[in-house]
C-alpha cells in the first residue's frame, strides 16, 4: 500500500482535474447523460489521489506537515477541489467545476514552481507559523470563492440585463446566492488576511527577539505583496459593507471580489517568480576577510 | 404477429370532431370491453387526450389485428359518430410505421406544444386502463414499454422538453429564478387583474411564493382577486409603499399611460435599501417606464422581452428535432428487430429440441456399447455432444437473428422448417 501511495505524483491528480475540466467545458456545446457522472468521477479520483499524496507528504517529512510553499499551494488546491466536488454534487446543473477547477490547476502549477523544502522551524515559533500559514490559506480560499461568485454574478447579471434567459445545461446559481457568497467571502478574506499578516509580524518578531531564525525585512517582496493584499481586502470589505444598502451595492461587491481574485493571482505570480527571504533558512554568519597586515 | 393503429390528432381532426370522438375513462373502458368481445385474441390500447384519439391493436395470430379502416370504424361506432363524417380525417398505419407513430407521440414530437411532457403520463394512463380492461398482452406490453423508453431517451438525451414556451413559465423559471434563490421569503406584488397574472402567480406559488399582495384601481376587484388567489389586498393609492416592500412585481393593468414613471421610481429607490426588484410588466401598453429597467438592481421584463425568450426557446426545441427523430428511428428498429426475433422462437425451440433428442438417443446407444465408462467420462462425452450441437446450431440461429433486424425472416424460417422437417 505504502509503495502504491509513494508512486502517486502531482501529475496523477492534476491530470484527473484537467480531464474533469475538459468534460465540464463540453457543457457549452452539447448535452450528455453520462458527462456529469464522468466528471464527478474524475474530480473524486483526483481528490482521492491528492489526499493520499498529501498524507504521504505529511508522513515522510521530518518537519511539521505541509510546511513548505509547495505543500501550502497543494493544500489550497485540495480545499478548492473538495469544495468544487461538493458544490457539483449539490447543484449538478451548475457548472461550478468550469470555474473552480481552473483555479485548482493554477494552484497546482504554482506548487510545481515553488520550493518543496519546509520552512525553517523552531519549537518556539511553530504555533505562530501554523497560524500564519492557516490564516493565509483561509484568506486565499475565501478570495477565490468570493471572486468566482463575483465573476459569475457579473456574467449572470449581464445576460439578464440583455434579457437573455440562462443557457440550458449551463445554469448558474441565482444572483441572490452569488451575491451572498461574494459579500461573505470578502469579509472572511479580510479577517483571515489581517490575522495572517498579524501572525506573520508576531512570528517575525519572536524570531528576531530570540535570534532563532532568519527575520524577514519589511521590504521583502512577500511582506510587501501580502501587506498590500491585506490592505486591499480590508478596504474592499469596508467598501462592500458601505454600499450594501445601495442599489448598485451588489454589483460593486461582485467587482471588488473579482479584483481581489486578480490581485491574489498577481501576488502568487510575484511570489513564485520573485526572490525573497521569507521562509528561508538562516544565512551563515559572514566570515571577515583577513586584514592586509595579517596577524601580528 | 403484427400491430396496427387508427385515429386522429389535432393535426388532422378539427376540434369539433375531436370533441365528439374523445373518450372519458369510463367510455374508454367500455370501448375496450367491447373490443375484447368483437375481436377475440387481439390486444388493444386506447389513447384519448384532448388533442388525439388513437386505438392501437396487436395480434399474435398470422392473420394479424383488424386493419386501420376497421379500427377507425370501431372508434366511430363506439362514440356514435357518423363514419362518413370522420373517415376522411381518421388515419392509421401498421407495422413499423405504427410503432414509430406511437413512439413519436409518447416523446411529444406529435404534440401541439412540441415536446410537452404531459403526454408521457397520458400514454401510461392509457396503458393502465387497457391492463385493467384486460385487453393487453405480450405485444402491446412490449410496445408500450418501448414507447415509454423512447420518450425517456428523448427527454434525457435532447433538450426538447427543457425549453419553456409560455410567457408565465419563462418569466418565473428563466428570469425571476435567475435573480432570486428562493421565493418563500419574498413579497410578490400583483398590480392589476390581467389574465396572465393568475397563471404567472401559479408558477410563483409552485416555486414557493407565499406572501402575495394585490392592488387594483378598484378596491373591490382587488379584494375579489386576492380572495381568489389566496393573497391579501392592498390600496392602490399606496402603490409606492407597496413597491418599496415588494421583491417581485407582476403588472397587468389596462392603463394607457405608465403606472410607474422613472421619476416616481427614483423617489422610492432609496427606501428599498438596495434590495433587487424583478418587474414582470405583462401589460400592453406597458405599466412601467422602460427606463426603470436601466436602474441598478432592477430587472424589468416586458411581454415582448419574454415573448422573444419564448420564441428563442421554440427555435431551440425545433433544432432538437433531428436528434429526437434519430432516437425514435433507433428505438423503432430495435423494437421491430426484437418483435421479428420473437416470431422465430418456436422454430428455434423445435430445432434445439430435435438436436437434443437425436443427441440423447446417440449417447444412450454409445453408453450401451461402452459399459465400462465411469460417470466422469460419461459427463465429458455428454458435454462434448452438447457443445457440438450448440456450435452446429450457432450459424443458422445467428443468421435468423441478423435477418430479424431487416424484417420478418419468413424465407429463412421456411427453409429451416423444410430442411429439418419442423412443424408449422
Amino acid at each position: 500500500m505504502a509503495d502504491f501511495i509513494s508512486r502517486i505524483s502531482v501529475v496523477c491528480f492534476a491530470a484527473s482535474y484537467a480531464v474533469a475540466l475538459g468534460f465540464e467545458a463540453t457543457r457549452l456545446w452539447f448535452r450528455s447523460g453520462v458527462r456529469g457522472v464522468t466528471m464527478i468521477g474524475f474530480v473524486a479520483a483526483g481528490l482521492v489521489a491528492q489526499t493520499l499524496y498529501l498524507v504521504w507528504r505529511a508522513a515522510t517529512v521530518t518537519a511539521l506537515p505541509w510546511s513548505s510553499a509547495f505543500d501550502w499551494y497543494l493544500l489550497a488546491a485540495w480545499v478548492l477541489a473538495a469544495g468544487s466536488l461538493w458544490m457539483t454534487l449539490s447543484n449538478p446543473r451548475t457548472p461550478v467545476g468550469l470555474f473552480v477547477l481552473r483555479v485548482v490547476l493554477g494552484l497546482i502549477g504554482a506548487a510545481e514552481l515553488s520550493s518543496r523544502e519546509p520552512f525553517p522551524q523552531s519549537p518556539a515559533t511553530q504555533t505562530w507559523g501554523m497560524l500564519h500559514g492557516g490564516f493565509n490559506l483561509a484568506m486565499s480560499v475565501a478570495i477565490v470563492l468570493g471572486g468566482l461568485a463575483g465573476g459569475m454574478w457579473l456574467i449572470q447579471a449581464g445576460r439578464l440585463a440583455r434579457k437573455q434567459p440562462p443557457l440550458q445545461g449551463f445554469r448558474m446559481p441565482s444572483l441572490e446566492k452569488m451575491s451572498l457568497w461574494a459579500s461573505r467571502m470578502i469579509v472572511v478574506a479580510a479577517c483571515a488576511g489581517g490575522s495572517g499578516f498579524l501572525s506573520g509580524i508576531i512570528l517575525n518578531a519572536v524570531n528576531r527577539q530570540r535570534g532563532l531564525l532568519e527575520t524577514v525585512p519589511w521590504n521583502d517582496p512577500v511582506v510587501l505583496r501580502m501587506g498590500l493584499l491585506t490592505i486591499w481586502l480590508l478596504v474592499a470589505a469596508a467598501g462592500s459593507r458601505l454600499v450594501s444598502q445601495r442599489p448598485e451595492g451588489r454589483r460593486v461587491t461582485a467587482v471588488l471580489s473579482l479584483v481581489s481574485l486578480a490581485l491574489l493571482t498577481l501576488s502568487i505570480l510575484w511570489g513564485v517568480l520573485g526572490s525573497t527571504r521569507h521562509g528561508m533558512p538562516p544565512q551563515p554568519p559572514a566570515i571577515a576577510a583577513p586584514s592586509a597586515g595579517g596577524a601580528a | 404477429m403484427s400491430l396496427t393503429f387508427a385515429g386522429g390528432s389535432h393535426r388532422t381532426v378539427p376540434i369539433e370532431l375531436r370533441e365528439q370522438l374523445a373518450f372519458s375513462s369510463e367510455q374508454a373502458a367500455a370501448a375496450l370491453d367491447r373490443f375484447r368481445r368483437e375481436f377475440p385474441g387481439n390486444e388493444a390500447v386506447l389513447l384519448s387526450t384532448c388533442n388525439r384519439v388513437e386505438l392501437y391493436a396487436a395480434a399474435e395470430q398470422r392473420q394479424g389485428p383488424p386493419p386501420p379502416a376497421e379500427l377507425a370504424m370501431f372508434l366511430a361506432e363506439c362514440r356514435g359518430v357518423d363514419l362518413t363524417a370522420v373517415s376522411s380525417v381518421l388515419g392509421g398505419d401498421r407495422g413499423p410505421a405504427a410503432v414509430k407513430h406511437l413512439f413519436s407521440v409518447a416523446a411529444g414530437l406529435d404534440s401541439m406544444v412540441l415536446g410537452e411532457p404531459q403526454i408521457v403520463a397520458q400514454v401510461k394512463q392509457a396503458w393502465q386502463l387497457a391492463v385493467a380492461s384486460g385487453t393487453t398482452g405480450p405485444l402491446t406490453g412490449e410496445l408500450f414499454q418501448a414507447a415509454l423508453r423512447a420518450a425517456k431517451r428523448v427527454a434525457s438525451e435532447t433538450a426538447l422538453g427543457r425549453e419553456r414556451l409560455s410567457i408565465p413559465s419563462v418569466a418565473v423559471a428563466d428570469f425571476a429564478a435567475a435573480v432570486f434563490e428562493r421565493f418563500d421569503d419574498k413579497r410578490v406584488l400583483l398590480v392589476g387583474a390581467g389574465k396572465m397574472a393568475g397563471e404567472t402567480l401559479r408558477y410563483l406559488r409552485d416555486a414557493g411564493a407565499r406572501d402575495v399582495r394585490v392592488v387594483n384601481r378598484t378596491a373591490g376587484r382587488a379584494a375579489e382577486l386576492a380572495d381568489r388567489l389566496g393573497a391579501t389586498a392592498g390600496h392602490y393609492d399606496e402603490l409606492a409603499d407597496e413597491l418599496v416592500a415588494a421583491d417581485l412585481v407582476i403588472s397587468t393593468t389596462g392603463a394607457t399611460e405608465p403606472v410607474v414613471t422613472r421619476t416616481a421610481f427614483e423617489q422610492l429607490e432609496v427606501r428599498r435599501q438596495g434590495r433587487p426588484l424583478v418587474v414582470l410588466d405583462l401589460a400592453v401598453p406597458r405599466d412601467f417606464d422602460p427606463a426603470i429597467g436601466g436602474r441598478p438592481g432592477v430587472w424589468l421584463y416586458s411581454v415582448d422581452d419574454l415573448g422573444q425568450a419564448c420564441e428563442a426557446n421554440r427555435r431551440r426545441r425545433q433544432r432538437e428535432m433531428p436528434a429526437a427523430w434519430t432516437i425514435i428511428d433507433e428505438e423503432t428498429r430495435r423494437f421491430m428487430g426484437d418483435l421479428h426475433h420473437r416470431s422465430t422462437v418456436p422454430v428455434i425451440e423445435q430445432l434445439r429440441a430435435g438436436w437434443n433428442e437425436t443427441g440423447e438417443a446417440e449417447l444412450r446407444r454409445l453408453f450401451r456399447k461402452l459399459p465400462d465408462l465411469d460417470a466422469a467420462a460419461r459427463d465429458e462425452i455428454r458435454q462434448a455432444f452438447s457443445r457440438y450441437a450448440a456450435k452446429m446450431l450457432h450459424p443458422p440461429l445467428a443468421s435468423l437473428r441478423s435477418e430479424s433486424h431487416a424484417g420478418p425472416p419468413h424465407g429463412l424460417l421456411d427453409a429451416l422448417r423444410r430442411l429439418f422437417d419442423l412443424k408449422e
